[in-house]
């Protein structure tokens, strides 16, 4: 991929964007930075919920008056994260000249994403076989929690509780604790994101090889439980339940988050050999550490990994988060500080590498947002869309891909089918 | 799908990050080879094991030959055999690729057709591009370590080395948009993947943290009590009932008198009330088996109940998607997207078959 020279891979391919909330929006989002054309599909009545259910909506600039909803839904800051780089047609689905413009503009389109619950599409009529009528070849991705199939389909899912469904809460945990732990916030999304991605990506390959689409359906749960697969594994085997890790290692040791000075100030650490665990004798001031016979393996450093914890923290509590990482860098020891986001944001490294750039929102103004993944480094690739206001292209995506002229449009819109403001009921 | 079964992946990794792509490769059809040091790839060593073999090793290796080279004095070969592949996957620094004649710049150099993806905790530019990392240190510089624990302990790194896995995920479906691009015109493409990169770009409420300085900080089990952990007789679920129809559905379920009264009966009077309705909830939950709450799960109503791998393994939901494997004496997931065959199991070291 080299966006300097326009070479991405999905240049020319046409996405149907039926997605809400996180991990369906950001699978589109994706897309669109490997060079497709989005067109994210939201209903005047039933837009996507991310716009308008997590309260982050306060406008930056200066606002003596409410919001109206429009206004709301435009400004969220979930909502224009996880759909940058989209034209937006706000099209009524459950009127069935919505659901046939929707199934007219599939029909000019390779890839087809949805995430809603299983059964939805079914009901609004826009479901595989539906769209398969309209374009025998596309590739239609359904993203859920557990997948189409019985007996767990109707099951509700979000991205943070199909961590609980997944195994891998169950895993989580602070040392020996037993209580679980949960991931961040959501994690399912983006995990289920990635996944979906790859999937829908080797369908392409797939298309343009043999001509044959795709029906792909994703599980978020299938995508967490995988990536602690070695613990599925295990129990198969062995039929153990481990003792919860923390922050230790099975291996790297010592490892752990330590206190820093500063309010809720950490610092993570990992020796992962002997050689890191020289390092960290001498970043230390405590170069016998390394010579010491009770410490000279990572088994044996396991053993004594409480005594050899207190001796760090007795260092890195007198430093801050950033200058135990340096210090410990500077000896080649992996360290880093435990950053908030808004810090992220801040980090030097990730700036070099353009990982957020600044763009203009017609609604909200000037606003960060992450980069493409794919292209970052010392020429990152720039972010050329922000999100888009509900309804902002629909005379874009009727004239320009569906080929209407300005009075069928004109038609649609005083009949309600296209609209480019949501119609908001009460909260 | 066994859409890569016309390529040949070499894979020369230390972590999960570049074992993950190679395994999802693997899955795909391509004829992986692992290149292994005489001591075996670092991840042997990660217990708990299945006999003598690493489970961390039959999960991510699945799929791939073994070919084992001495650095020193076999870097000429290894270099062919790199130099003959369709795809390189490494999560070697480019510091020490270049040793052995395989750094990136170099090696497009001699072969414009092979696919380069490089994935490190770092990244190959930037200011940290020669720091030391570990998927720890990722989490915590990605933003994901502070939100994940208790708040009133220190932050919690999550199970197994999810920001690798997380990256290898990345790594691989970069690898496979470069596959697409080589398709039409033969070239070969380098990728920089970075795993901190791809921490920091996952991370939910980056966009209110940047934009509006609303910094969200870690929240146990519970954000609130409509949306949080629970216990229940024997294990643990999670109620989703953040949204006023939710909060209907919720009600209904639960059916207790006391989720009528006027204290909860707007989002903003539920905030107010929180540990109140807390502690009802709780009452209701814990008078609850994990099966029970099973029930109204796949009825579609707001809750989720905690599974362990071992519920997993012999649920009917897997069973009809044909998520896990039986290999010999142990079980493997499938990769994460609809396939029809079984995982191969891993090699042993220097094993070709």
């Amino acid at each position: 991929m080299d966006w300097r020279s326009g070479r991405l891979p999905l240049n020319g391919m046409r996405v149907v964007d039926w997605t809400v909330y996180w991990a369906g929006p950001f699978l589109g989002e994706m897309l669109h930075d490997l060079g497709a054309e989005v067109i994210k599909v939201e209903s005047p009545s039933n837009w996507d919920s991310m716009r308008t259910v997590i309260d982050v909506n306060r406008y930056a600039g200066d606002t003596a008056r409410p919001l109206t909803p429009q206004e709301r839904a435009n400004v969220n800051q979930h909502y224009n994260e996880w759909n940058r780089g989209k034209l937006s047609l706000g099209v009524e689905l459950t009127n069935p000249r919505g659901r046939q413009l929707m199934l007219d503009l599939a029909a000019k389109s390779d890839i087809f994403i949805e995430n809603h619950r299983p059964g939805a599409k079914e009901k609004l009529g826009v479901a595989y076989d539906d769209v398969c009528a309209a374009r025998p070849d596309v590739i239609y991705l359904s993203l859920s929690g557990y997948g189409q199939t019985p007996p767990e389909r109707d099951a509700m899912a979000l991205g943070a509780p199909v961590e609980l469904a997944s195994g891998l809460f169950s895993l989580n945990g602070y040392e020996d604790a037993d209580t679980p732990a949960k991931t961040g916030f959501s994690y399912g999304d983006p995990v289920g994101a990635l996944a979906a991605l790859s999937a829908l990506l080797l369908a392409v390959r797939k298309l343009r090889k043999a001509g044959e689409g795709s029906y792909l359906d994703i599980a978020m749960r299938d995508a967490l439980a995988f990536g602690a697969g070695a613990a599925f594994t295990d129990w198969s085997a062995n039929h153990e339940v481990r003792p919860r890790r923390g922050n230790r290692h099975p291996v790297f040791a010592p490892q752990g988050v330590y206190r820093c000075r500063g309010d809720d100030a950490w610092v993570a650490i990992s020796v992962r050999d002997d050689r890191d665990w020289q390092a960290l004798g001498d970043a230390l001031g405590v170069p016998d550490w390394y010579t010491d016979v009770r410490f000279s393996t990572s088994e044996e450093r396991r053993e004594s990994h409480d005594e050899i914890d207190a001796h760090i923290e007795g260092w890195t509590s007198q430093r801050e988060p950033r200058d135990a990482e340096e210090a410990l860098q500077r000896h080649g020891v992996p360290a880093g500080a435990v950053l908030d986001l808004r810090q992220v944001g801040d980090d030097q490294h990730l700036a070099a590498r353009g990982a957020f750039q600044e763009i203009e929102h017609p609604a909200f103004g000037r606003e960060v947002r992450a980069s493409s993944q794919w292209g970052r480094g010392e020429h990152p690739q720039p972010i050329d869309m922000p999100a888009p206001c509900f309804g902002q292209h629909n005379r874009d995506v009727l004239l320009g891909i569906l080929g209407m002229d300005d009075a069928a449009i004109e038609e649609l819109e005083r009949d309600g089918v296209v609209a480019s403001e949501i119609v908001a009921g009460e909260d | 799908m066994r859409v890569f079964d016309d390529l040949h992946v070499v894979e020369l990794s230390d972590t999960a990050a570049a074992a993950i792509a190679g395994r999802l490769c693997a899955d795909a059809g391509a004829d992986v080879t692992l290149v292994e040091p005489p001591a075996g790839h670092p991840l042997r060593r990660e217990g708990p094991c299945v006999g003598d073999d690493s489970t961390v090793h039959l999960h991510v290796n699945a799929g791939k030959h073994s070919r084992v080279f001495d650095f020193e004095t076999q870097a000429d070969e290894l270099r062919k055999l790199v130099e003959d592949a369709d795809v390189f996957l490494t999560d070697w620094p480019t510091s020490r690729l270049e040793r052995l004649g395989l750094g990136p710049t170099s090696l497009r150099d001699r072969v414009p057709s092979v696919i380069i993806t490089q994935v490190t905790h770092f990244g190959d530019y930037g200011p940290y591009r020669d720091y030391a990392g570990s998927n720890l240190v990722a989490l915590a510089l990605g933003g994901q370590l502070k939100i994940t624990g208790d708040p009133d302990r220190p932050p919690l790194s999550n199970y197994g080395a999810q920001a690798e896995y997380q990256a290898g995920l990345s790594a691989f479906a970069g690898t496979v948009a470069n596959v697409l691009l080589r398709d039409a015109d033969g070239r070969g493409d380098t990728l920089d993947i970075s795993v901190l990169d791809v921490v920091a770009t996952n991370s939910e409420h980056r966009g209110p943290a940047l934009n509006l300085g609303a910094v969200a900080n870690r929240a146990g089990l519970s954000v609130s009590a409509t949306y949080g952990v629970y216990p229940c007789a024997d294990g643990f679920v999670y109620l989703t009932a953040f949204a006023p129809p939710l909060w209907e559905r919720l009600k209904s379920m639960v059916g207790l008198p006391e989720l009528e009264k006027e204290r909860f009966a707007t989002q903003a009077a539920r905030l107010e009330n929180n540990d109140e309705l807390q502690a009802v909830l709780t009452g209701w939950t814990l008078s609850k088996t994990s099966d029970e709450l099973r029930g109204f799960a796949r009825r579609g109503d707001p809750l989720t109940v905690m599974e362990t791998p071992e519920r997993l393994l012999t649920s009917g939901q897997w069973r009809n998607r044909g998520v896990a494997h039986d290999i010999d004496g142990y079980s493997l997931l499938g990769p994460p997207w609809p396939h029809d065959d079984a995982p191969r199991p891993a090699p042993a070291l220097g094993e070709q078959a």
